[in-house]
């Protein structure tokens, strides 16, 4: 290594690193070879610069360069000059300079990092007030450029752990602000797969010692040299349980550069210890913060689906000269797996079902719109209740949905009171007639399992008066909070002594029933239920 | 939900204690018959003394293991039925799909006379 103190450069550009004493007080760099600093690249002017030292201070001069001269990242025509700082001669083809005075580590306690700091979080502060999903981006690209700057390393790259715990690169950073390619960062995983194992820093002050030799190869060839490595840990704990072997940390802060500058000093680790801390805690929030608005974004999809659920069962109050009908299914979360629906078939029938999709929420609900659809479908073919029960269990079959099926109960009610029924494997309904009480069985094992599955219908000759409840188990598994269930028998209770009344006052009755009895319990399953009075 | 698995003789039995429901270990019985019937067993009894309560979603994968091993040529069988499960077996009418027997000694010797 050098030992030179005193004013110098460390040029690096195509023919590779190198230290360059200013030994003039003017100092010219261009491509002209008469140049104190004699550079080669497509970018450089023949007389791009000088440096020319006014007392103790030393100025840069751009001389009317074609690509212009830079100074930490900013174009000038002429700029006081201080430790540290690096020169870049045009972009990109051209060269970048780094100047030195003395070995003393660069300006300690960096004032940008606070200003930084407080940046990102009005920042953060603003993207949550617009409700942005890039909070996350945002903060990673800030605490990125931050570090680049309070330590002068020419690029960096910010890793997090995915879902499954390994480590994803998140975003890529070079000096000026430059987005580098998230899958162009040509390094080894080694060092911040250690550093996020072991929660500690490490600092490379050349990677051609040791053990990283073989790893960094590739890196080394680019030039770099020297590599800080720093865990995010989050220092203030949140109310929650992380599953991580290491709680506090939530990914690896990595930069390196081919100069070593102001990378390995003291101060600016230190500098860099309070950033990461701080990036970790703002990575966090940001985190958690898409967490929050992906969960209220799910939370509205639900929302919408539960009103279109809604839409989909019919108004549910239905009545013609010789029945009238109630229904009512309540959700047990947004969106259900119960369904009820009334058809206007030929000859004045009034066809009705209830069905129930094993299961519960979307997957559920899924299922119960098609099993609707298909209902109302074949209703209409003019079929008995046997024979359109049979192909909608064979259409569901068809579907083969492994282990889900639905139960339902398909009556006709004709205007002469004849009742015809098919129950596939339903609750069975209750009608309470004159003469007494019975359920309504004859049918078949449930829908969408078994192909060989037969239903047997019933017809029932129904008197005026005659009252028929059919409901999904929701109604009658409704449990207590102290883990008893509704049953049959507090169905038939709830409506036994009040037959005379209307279908609405009845399910009414029925539902606040169930209401009671479950008192302060958390609704298990969907209630559906539907009455039908003939006459 | 847990279950146990023990053999008497060339029977395959698993004890089911708790509650097969939606959620709640869903899909272990699933995985668990699967591997038998993988493994070659084809003779299974469910012991479902144990098991206090059934949702539809476990009725749903009682009957997919059933369908699992005959598809295999094997035979599940069930035995101990407690009133819920079993009423549950009867409102869907699928208790005449499985062959169900009141005590697991009756169940094992049913494969003996079948074989």
């Amino acid at each position: 290594m050098s030992t030179a103190v005193g004013p110098r450069l460390d040029v690096h550009d195509l023919l590779g690193p190198r230290t360059v004493p200013i030994t003039k007080s003017e100092f010219t760099i261009g491509r002209r070879s008469s140049n104190d600093l004699h550079l080669t690249g497509a970018d450089i002017s023949r007389d791009h610069a000088e440096i020319v030292q006014v007392n103790a201070l030393y100025l840069i001069r751009d001389k009317g360069s074609r690509y212009g001269t830079f100074v930490n990242g900013s174009r000038i025509t002429e700029r006081t000059l201080s430790h540290g700082d690096r020169i870049e001669l045009g972009r990109g083809g051209g060269a970048e300079l780094v100047f030195l005075v003395n070995d003393a580590p660069a300006d300690n306690a960096d004032p940008s990092i606070g200003g930084d700091l407080r940046q990102m979080s009005m920042l953060l502060e603003t993207l949550r007030n617009m409700g942005s999903g890039r909070v996350l981006d945002e903060v990673l690209m800030m605490a990125l450029d931050s570090a680049i700057e309070v330590t002068g390393a020419e690029r960096g790259f910010i890793m997090l752990p995915n879902e499954r715990g390994a480590l994803e690169m998140k975003i890529a950073r070079g000096t000026g602000r430059l987005s580098l390619p998230v899958g162009g960062f040509a390094t080894s995983r080694k060092i911040p797969e250690e550093v996020y194992a072991s929660g500690r820093e490490r600092i490379v002050a050349d990677l051609r010692e040791g053990d990283l030799l073989q790893a960094h190869q590739g890196t080394i060839a680019m030039g770099i040299r020297h590599v800080l490595c720093t865990p995010l840990r989050l220092v203030r704990y949140l109310d929650r349980i992380d599953a991580h072997a290491d709680p506090t940390s939530i990914g690896v802060l990595y930069l390196d550069s081919r100069e070593k500058g102001k990378l390995l000093s003291q101060a600016t680790r230190g500098a860099l210890e309070t950033l990461a801390r701080e990036a970790a805690a703002a990575i966090e929030n940001a985190r958690l913060y898409r967490e929050t608005l992906e969960k209220a974004r799910i939370d509205q999809e639900l929302r919408t689906a539960a009103e279109i659920q809604q839409a989909l069962l019919p108004s549910p109050r239905k009545s013609a000269g010789f029945f009238s009908a109630v229904a009512s299914s309540i959700p047990c979360r947004a969106i259900g797996g119960d369904f009820y629906d009334y058809l206007d078939l030929p000859d004045g029938k009034f066809g009705f079902a209830l069905g129930d999709v094993a299961g519960k929420g979307p997957p559920a609900a899924l299922l119960t719109a098609v099993l609707q659809g298909i209902f109302s479908a074949q209703a209409f073919t003019q079929d008995d209740a046997s024979a359109i029960t049979a192909r909608v269990n064979r259409i569901l079959l068809s579907r083969n949905i492994e282990s889900r099926f639905a139960t339902a109960f398909f009556g006709i009610l004709t205007p002469s009171g004849e009742l015809t029924y098919t129950n596939a494997g339903h609750n069975a309904p209750f009608l309470f007639g004159r003469t007494g009480v019975r359920r309504l069985e004859t049918g078949g094992m449930v829908l969408g399992l078994f192909p060989q599955a037969t239903y047997a219908q019933e017809t029932v000759r129904l008197d005026h008066g005659d009252l028929l409840v059919v409901f999904s188990d929701g109604v009658s598994e409704a449990l207590a909070a102290n883990g008893e269930e509704f049953g049959d028998e507090r169905i038939y209770g709830a409506l036994a002594g009040f037959l005379a009344e209307a279908p609405d006052q009845l399910i009414e009755r029925l539902l606040a029933a169930v209401h009671d009895f479950t008192h302060g319990a958390i609704q298990n399953d969907d209630i559906t239920a539907l009455i039908v009075k003939y006459g | 939900m847990t279950i146990e698995q023990r053999s008497v003789g060339s029977v395959t039995i698993l004890d089911l204690n708790g509650r097969l429901v939606l959620g709640d270990g869903s899909g272990l019985l699933k995985d668990k018959v699967h591997s038998l019937a993988f493994q070659g067993h084809r003779q299974i009894v469910l012991n479902l003394g144990g098991l206090s309560y059934m949702d539809s979603a476990g009725l749903g994968e009682l009957i997919a293991s059933h369908t699992t091993v005959s598809r295999d040529g094997g035979r599940i069988k069930i035995a101990n039925l407690t009133k819920s499960v079993s009423d549950l077996l009867t409102i869907t009418k699928v208790l005449t799909v499985f062959d169900a027997y009141d005590s697991e000694s009756e169940a094992v010797k049913s494969f003996g006379a079948s074989s």
